[in-house]
């Protein structure tokens, strides 16, 4: 059994009369590259910054690499990298600059050459010296992420790191993040609100939902526990509703248009339907299996 | 280890942040225009200051001498400093937080006291750094320009001449009186800055308490009489008990007193506050 990096245990947290954290519990084991879930103001941002000492919790634990964040603090920060909602450098200093002055607060030595080959990393090799203030917000982004893994960080936690970036630039991050998780080992939490995303690179999940973890485990085993929806789109709408309702007599079919139909249905039952619709003499134009976690992390809200 | 690493981030942001210039600037500019007035028209000046005693004393030799300017200067500018003071410091602490940069300091291995501890040394290298400057600027400059010779002083009882050769350690003196009161207005502003996000607000305040404080310490209604001796304002004059003969040590020591115990609190309810704060900007 892989050991929890971090336990979390029935945090909550008020601010005023407002409960933006009820009641938040999960683990994270050590390799995992964990999604954080929620719709805006679930309390993921609460939650993250409880888990970093940004915030006091009213109650719960916090546990991480064993220890708790309220008594060791700082030997748990000195194991971890963390950008928060978005990287906030000093406008005024150069990247170098932004990254030596965090640097010297690491615990770590880090040397000028060094922090020159992380933002070579981060793919900002050749702007060492130009200010923050001048950077694309993708740019800010790779400097946010350059700074989080310049001291070697065993836990990396990212809140919304794809935010604002173009398409070559969520690439870039995500792939950066697998390199983190298979090349150095490294435990991940990734907040995110593009579901495709933590569908792709996470292994583990929890999902919150009005302050209150609603739903936590393995992505994969999480995603085959629902029904896919598959849609047909069959040359006779009518016959293969029939067909359906014969060898499933409780199946709700929804019409989508002249030639679609959507049902739910178990993934290993698909390829008999495609038989079944075929040997029956229907033309099948299309199928598309439809379960994604959009639909998985809506049901999970809306409950 | 890490503590000095923090005071010396905290100084090189000061140093490199393009505000912190102004007040060294606005001191240059301001030594420099009262010099050339001094310089083009300072006797007129003096006659007048001197006048009321020209029947039953005789001035002779440089009267307007380098200390005499420099007094003058001091005097002058003495209540324009803390503004410039707050401008750098009020920023430390809700600076960060208005830029979003607290996030990423607050997430480092550094406890939230030795974090903000920093920030009062560095605003201290700060306040040193300028009351160095305006010495440079008044005594060095005004003895260069001026020349050397007695210092004149017109006090509240009358008319105090100072020998050239006692007057320098009494400069010295005055500054470190003076820092120690700057220092002050510098933990005044760190900890309002402590209560906001707000850059500006901390900057303001401290400008209105000193103003208020001021106004109180002026006004010679008896309603006040009690509390006017602890006020910060009272003591940031006391760099003129430096230059009265006898030297009033009593008064000196109570300032001095009363500031240290002011800094104290400011230290202590700003680490309170600071540790207690959820970082939500």
């Amino acid at each position: 059994m892989s050991e929890k990096i971090i336990e979390i245990k029935s945090i909550a947290k008020k601010f005023g009369l407002f409960e933006a954290v009820k009641d938040v519990s999960f683990h994270v084991n050590q390799g995992d590259v964990y999604g954080f879930l929620g719709p805006n103001g679930a309390g993921k941002s609460t939650t993250i910054r409880c888990m970093l000492s940004l915030i006091k919790p009213d109650s719960g634990t916090i546990k991480i690499f064993g220890k708790s964040i309220f008594t060791d603090r700082n030997e748990i920060l000195s194991r971890t990298g963390s950008i928060i909602e978005k990287p906030d450098f000093y406008k005024y200093l150069s990247a170098y600059k932004n990254l030596e002055i965090f640097s010297r607060l690491s615990r770590v030595s880090v040397g000028k050459k060094e922090i020159y080959k992380m933002l070579d990393f981060v793919g900002l090799g050749g702007r060492e010296q130009d200010k923050f203030s001048s950077f694309s917000h993708g740019m800010k982004q790779r400097l946010g992420i350059a700074q989080t893994l310049l001291h070697n960080p065993d836990l990396i936690v990212l809140d919304e790191p794809t935010t604002g970036l173009d398409p070559q630039g969520i690439i870039d991050i995500r792939n950066l993040i697998l390199r983190l998780k298979n090349e150095q080992h490294k435990t991940v939490i990734l907040s995110s609100h593009n579901l495709a995303e933590i569908e792709i690179i996470c292994n583990r999940m929890v999902i919150i939902n009005k302050g209150v973890s609603v739903v936590e485990g393995d992505v994969k085993a999480l995603m085959n526990n629902e029904d896919l929806v598959v849609r047909l789109e069959v040359s006779d709408k009518d016959k293969s509703k029939a067909l359906i309702m014969s060898q499933y007599p409780n199946i709700q079919i929804t019409d989508i248009n002249e030639t679609s139909i959507e049902l739910p249905m178990e993934k290993s039952k698909i390829s008999e339907l495609n038989k079944d619709l075929v040997n029956a003499g229907i033309g099948i134009f299309s199928i598309e299996a439809k379960r994604k976690l959009e639909d998985y992390f809506i049901k999970m809200v809306n409950a | 280890m890490i503590f000095i690493k923090s005071i010396y981030n905290e100084v090189i942001k000061i140093a490199l942040k393009p505000r912190s210039y102004l007040g060294i600037a606005a001191i240059t500019v301001l030594v420099g225009v009262i010099l050339f007035a001094l310089k083009s028209d300072g006797m007129s000046i003096i006659s007048f200051v001197t006048s009321s005693f020209e029947q039953t004393l005789s001035f002779e030799g440089n009267v307007l001498n380098g200390n005499l300017v420099a007094f003058i200067i001091l005097q002058m500018l003495i209540v324009q400093i803390p503004l410039l003071i707050a401008l750098v410091t009020g920023d430390l602490v809700s600076g960060e937080a208005a830029m979003g940069t607290i996030r990423m300091l607050l997430t480092q291995p550094i406890s939230r006291t030795q974090l903000l501890l920093s920030k009062f040394i560095a605003g201290g290298i700060y306040t040193l750094i300028v009351i160095v400057w305006l010495g440079f600027m008044s005594v060095i400059m005004g003895k260069l320009l001026f020349g050397s010779g007695d210092l004149m002083v017109l006090n509240s009882d009358g008319l105090v001449i100072l020998q050239e050769a006692d007057v320098n350690w009494r400069y010295l003196g005055g500054f470190l009186v003076a820092f120690l009161a700057l220092f002050t207005v510098s933990s005044l502003s760190i900890c309002l800055s402590c209560f906001t996000d707000n850059s500006i607000g901390p900057i303001v305040t401290t400008m209105s308490i000193i103003l208020l404080f001021t106004i109180i310490g002026t006004l010679d209604v008896h309603v006040f009489d009690s509390v006017r001796p602890f006020l910060l304002t009272t003591h940031m004059a006391s760099w003129r008990s430096f230059f009265e003969d006898p030297l009033p040590i009593q008064d000196i020591k109570n300032s001095i007193l009363i500031l240290v115990i002011h800094n104290v609190l400011l230290i202590s309810i700003s680490i309170y506050v600071f540790n207690k704060k959820d970082i939500t900007a």
